[in-house]
């Protein structure tokens, strides 16, 4: 198993009222797994999302990642659990404006100690891979939409992550970039034995998945 | 890693242009002026400090009790060396000179040419003074050269203009014979460096006391009066001294008369603090750097730096919020918050050390400047090395104050929070309060100086134009070699056109030129202990009417004597006796020179410059002394000059001709008020500029933040001034906040500097307002230069970014 959630409650005190973002939530992930999150906005996607990939905390619950139980761990440990193990797509790329392609890319291997030549070879093969090698040298404002999430992913998988996060990943492009990116997701998924979890609106995107969870005000349905 | 970050960095500075040049500029603006001013402060500290023996060496100086005072001289009588040379044996040295004076050789020059020369700084010193004060000697034996009587050691400077010598061949001098005053040869007998400029003992050449000596007798062998004779002691260790003073105290009535050891005492006075030292003043030929103005200097300095650090911490953090989204991605991908902190330190100070870089480039043109620029100042500054560790040292406090605060602020963001920008969507960022403090801070700074510029300027002014009492404009002085021609010279001049007044005398009605005569009085039946201090001046017969010196009783002078018989006395002088101008006529007083009769009652006038206040004067009717001319020119016909060059020229046939304008020489005596001006205005200016720059930058991030909004309002109908008022109102009223905690330090330290002078002005709260006035409209400009752009814009292009 890869991670294991069980009871997971999350909740904010506002104006002395405890409002719930995520009730009672239970999931399991096996390896290779491919899980669309579903649900109307404000439902929680997002949220439980950031909790899987540990950026946000939880009040109440267990979360077994690869047999750590990440409630019981440090901050630290926590960030260099995810560090290594987990890549994040988002909705708006979040591409760093003043690096290029290629130091967009290279940015996750500096944090991760890598050798200057390493880094060199795995930016150059990622570049490769995602047929990009001539954008290499451009700022993200030089791309497309569907570029930009391009290099996200690439980016996301530089590190060979066991799993891979993406909140809404192609929320912000027509439906053939969409579909481009669906598609590397699936091949990824099915070659490369890399699990994905995508929150998604769209049954067509949802599709590509496995599984599909369904959120409703912050519960599992 | 490192090169990437720096990579990084410079790209980020190239494509926020605004931010960067007025992070870079105000900073490198910052160092360098404080530095200027600091390695200003370090010269004028360390004058004279360069001696091997300096610090064991004392100048003697002397304490003159009289019954209304006590005065502090920094010459003694001459004997008194050459006395505590033949006691005290055992204290190491005690050098004697005399001077500088200023005097006029004939020189012959390798082309047999005859030339005419006007020194200033001919300084007479015994053979003991190369032993105390280190010189460097270029040829000659340094423990010979003063022993004949008639020899001279010249500077460097003049070897090369009186013989055309260079480095190559100074020995070539030796053995030359220079002319003084046109009479006595003077063979050379060394060459020495050009005096350093951190040392008080400035001379163009040595003579040997002993010719000074056997051309003075009188003075140099007299104990009593005030002669201006300069003695040092070299004790054999510092801690000698107290010992020694008291020593000197018992031994002093072997040589005063008794009523000189009642009045009369000696102290030692480091050499190192002489120069910073109001209280005795500095050698003659040197000046003095007050300690105060230097604390004050310093002072500035800092502010000065830390209004641009506070610029920068202000900048680097209101960028931050331009940050967070990259903060939060980077932590996504693995960063570290040590990573962030490391990184974001590195690029501030990347951008610090590229200001202190540049601030070296602007130190050195700040210091050239300064060496040629200043008025009564012979700046000798120079970049050493030690000025680029004061350079590195600023640059880590900069670090240290801005650079790492905000970065570890910068690098805490939580990064979802990050991500979504949160910070970005409130009013009120985080770090607000920070920077509302800081740039209060900042203004409180700006206003300080803004309105003690403007208070100097008013007491300068006071200074320039107040009321002298006596009339002094288009009056043209010059000297009086020769008396005996005086007469003849005054005839021919008073035959032109051009020419209506002229009258002789020992000295304008104010003092100038740091010369002024001074006496005892008394009445004749009191004891001489009871004796007060004067000023004395003598006049002709012409001087009252000249100067439009208003008599109150008693009439003018009738003659100028051999023996001089009449006083007039200012209406200061009747308060000693609490006469009435009609009482005083007829009185007898006794002073130093003689005894004669009050004929005469002048209303005051300032006879000292208008810092200090009037004291006792005494005009009389001496034939000696008569060293000036005053030439009244008829009103701005300046073309009278040349004419009374002739005359001079033709009459004395000696000399050179010199001649000063009356004014002239009155506004001289503001020299150091004058440079405080300049200096409070031209750091007035700068730091307005620096914390402008900060509000500048400040406002632009603030607007970056908010050009949704302002979008937003504009298209909901705010007009343009709604929309700038919305954004410099925030700062406007920190610029107020700022004012009002300005105003009563500014008050307190005009006033307690306005107090050292005798008329000062008194700061009225309108010289406030204007101060606030100006700062608020810079302020004003600044912030709406800004908002203007960006209310200007097109709301629809703000809107749709996001
Ligand atoms: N820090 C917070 N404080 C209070 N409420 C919060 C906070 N974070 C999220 N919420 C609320 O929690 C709910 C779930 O938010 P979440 O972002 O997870 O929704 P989502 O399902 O991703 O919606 P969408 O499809 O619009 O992205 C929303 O109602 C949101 O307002
Ligand atoms: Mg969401």
């Amino acid at each position: 198993m890869l991670l294991q959630l069980k009871n997971i409650f999350k909740w904010v005190n506002s104006g002395g009222q405890r409002i719930f973002l995520l009730k009672d939530i239970n999931l399991d992930v096996e390896e290779g797994e491919f899980i669309s999150i579903m649900g109307p906005s404000g439902s929680g996607k997002s949220t439980l999302l950031n909790v899987i990939g540990m950026l946000d905390g939880f009040n109440e619950g267990e979360y077994q990642f690869l047999d750590e139980s990440v409630h019981h761990l440090k901050e630290k440990y926590r960030s260099n659990l995810y560090k290594e193990y987990i890549g994040f797509v988002f909705q708006s790329y979040h591409l760093l404006d003043d690096l290029t392609v290629r130091e967009n890319l290279e940015m996750p291997l500096l944090y991760k100690k890598f050798k200057a030549a390493e880094r060199k070879a795995m930016v150059a093969d990622m570049l490769d891979r995602f047929q990009i090698v001539g954008k290499k040298d451009l700022f993200p404002a030089q791309l497309s939409g569907g570029q930009q999430q391009l290099v996200g992913v690439a980016r996301a998988l530089i590190s060979n992550p066991k799993l891979i996060l993406a909140d809404e990943p192609t929320g912000n492009l027509n439906s053939q970039q969409s579909e481009e990116i669906m598609q590397l997701f699936k091949k990824l998924n099915e070659q490369d034995g890399v699990t994905i979890i995508q929150v998604t609106h769209s049954e067509k995107n949802a599709a590509y998945g496995s599984r599909i969870i369904n959120l409703l005000d912050g519960r599992k349905v | 890693m490192f090169k990437l970050y720096i990579k990084i960095a410079l790209r980020y500075l190239f494509k926020h242009k605004l931010y960067s040049f007025i992070n870079i500029f105000g900073l490198t603006l910052g160092i360098s002026v404080a530095l200027t001013i600091l390695i200003f402060v370090r010269y004028e500290s360390s004058f004279d400090a360069f001696h091997k023996k300096a610090a064991r060496t004392f100048r003697v100086v002397q304490h003159n009790q009289l019954p209304n005072e006590t005065l502090y001289w920094n010459t003694t009588a001459y004997p008194l060396a050459e006395a505590l040379r033949n006691d005290f044996p055992d204290i190491s040295t005690v050098t004697q000179i005399a001077g500088p004076v200023n005097r006029v050789f004939k020189i012959t020059d390798n082309f047999a040419n005859k030339n005419l020369f006007e020194e200033p700084q001919v300084l007479f010193a015994d053979t003991y003074y190369a032993e105390t004060f280190d010189m460097e000697w270029l040829a000659g034996d340094e423990r010979t050269a003063l022993k004949e009587t008639a020899s001279v050691v010249l500077t460097e400077k003049l070897a090369k203009r009186y013989f055309g010598l260079s480095e190559a061949n100074y020995q070539d001098a030796l053995g030359k014979t220079i002319l003084l005053q046109s009479k006595d040869p003077l063979t050379v007998t060394g060459v020495v460096k050009n005096p350093k400029g951190n040392s008080d003992h400035q001379y163009n050449m040595l003579i040997p006391y002993e010719f000074f000596k056997i051309n003075n007798a009188y003075f140099s062998s007299n104990w009593s009066g005030n002669y201006q004779g300069t003695t040092y002691v070299v004790l054999n260790d510092a801690l000698q001294k107290t010992g020694f003073e008291s020593k000197i105290a018992a031994w002093k009535k072997k040589y005063l008369n008794e009523q000189d050891n009642k009045r009369i005492s000696y102290f030692l006075q480091p050499l190192e603090e002489i120069h910073n030292e109001t209280r005795y003043g500095s050698s003659p030929g040197g000046y003095v750097m007050p300690k105060n103005v230097l604390t004050m200097a310093t002072v500035v300095a800092v502010f000065i730096f830390l209004i641009a650090v506070i610029n920068f911490i202000n900048l680097v953090t209101a960028q931050s919020y331009a940050r967070s989204k990259e903060v939060g991605i980077r932590k996504v991908m693995g960063g570290s918050r040590k990573s962030l902190v490391f990184q974001f330190v590195l690029e501030n100070a990347f951008v610090i050390g590229l200001a202190a870089a540049l601030s070296i480039l602007v130190i050195k043109a700040a210091i050239t400047m300064l060496n040629s620029h200043l008025a009564i100042i012979d700046l000798q500054l120079v970049l050493r090395p030690v000025h680029f560790i004061y350079v590195l040292l600023a640059a880590v406090i900069a670090v240290v104050l801005a650079a790492i605060y905000p970065a570890v602020v910068l690098a805490a963001y939580q990064p979802i929070r990050a991500l979504k920008n949160t910070f970005n969507t409130g009013k009120q960022g985080k770090g607000i309060h920070l920077r509302k403090s800081l740039v209060t801070f900042q203004f409180v700074i700006v206003q300080m100086f803004v309105i003690a510029a403007i208070i100097l300027a008013f007491q300068l002014d006071r200074f320039k134009n107040g009321e002298l009492g006596f009339q002094k404009d288009t009056v043209v002085i010059t000297k009086s070699p020769n008396s005996e021609k005086t007469q003849v010279y005054k005839e021919k001049l008073l035959a032109e056109t051009g020419i209506s007044k002229i009258s002789v005398g020992s000295g304008p009605p104010m003092a100038v030129n740091g010369v002024q005569f001074g006496t005892n009085y008394r009445l004749p039946e009191q004891a001489p202990e009871e004796s007060l201090d004067a000023e004395m001046k003598i006049a002709d017969a012409d001087y009252l009417e000249f100067f439009n010196l208003e008599l109150l009783a008693g009439r003018n002078f009738s003659k100028n004597k051999e023996a001089f018989d009449e006083f007039i006395v200012n209406e200061t002088f009747l308060k000693s006796y609490g006469w009435t101008p009609a009482d005083a006529l007829g009185k007898q007083i006794q002073i130093n020179e003689g005894v004669a009769t009050i004929i005469g009652v002048v209303k005051d006038f300032h006879n000292n410059s208008l810092q200090y206040d009037i004291t006792p004067c005494i005009l009389l009717n001496w034939k000696y002394y008569l060293d000036n001319t005053f030439i009244k020119l008829g009103d701005s016909n300046y073309s009278a000059l040349g004419t009374v060059q002739r005359h001079w020229e033709e009459t004395y046939t000696t000399g050179i001709y010199d001649y000063q304008f009356l004014d002239d020489a009155i506004a001289k005596e503001y020299t150091v008020e004058n440079m405080i001006f300049t200096g409070f205005s031209v750091f007035s200016i700068l730091v307005v500029l620096i914390g402008c720059l900060g509000l500048l930058g400040l406002m632009s991030f603030i607007i970056a933040r908010r050009r949704k909004e302002i979008g937003i309002r504009k298209v909901l109908g705010a007009s343009l001034t709604q929309n700038i008022g919305l954004f410099s109102q925030e700062y406007f009223r920190l610029v107020i906040l700022s004012f009002v905690i300005a105003v009563p330090f500014v008050y307190y330290v005009a006033h307690s500097w306005l107090e050292s002078f005798s008329y000062p002005i008194q700061p009225s709260f309108w010289m406030f307002l204007m101060g606030g006035l100006f700062t608020l409209t810079i302020a004003l400009i600044t912030c709406s230069f800004q908002s203007l752009r960006a209310a200007r814009a097109n709301p629809i292009k703000a809107l749709a970014e996001e």
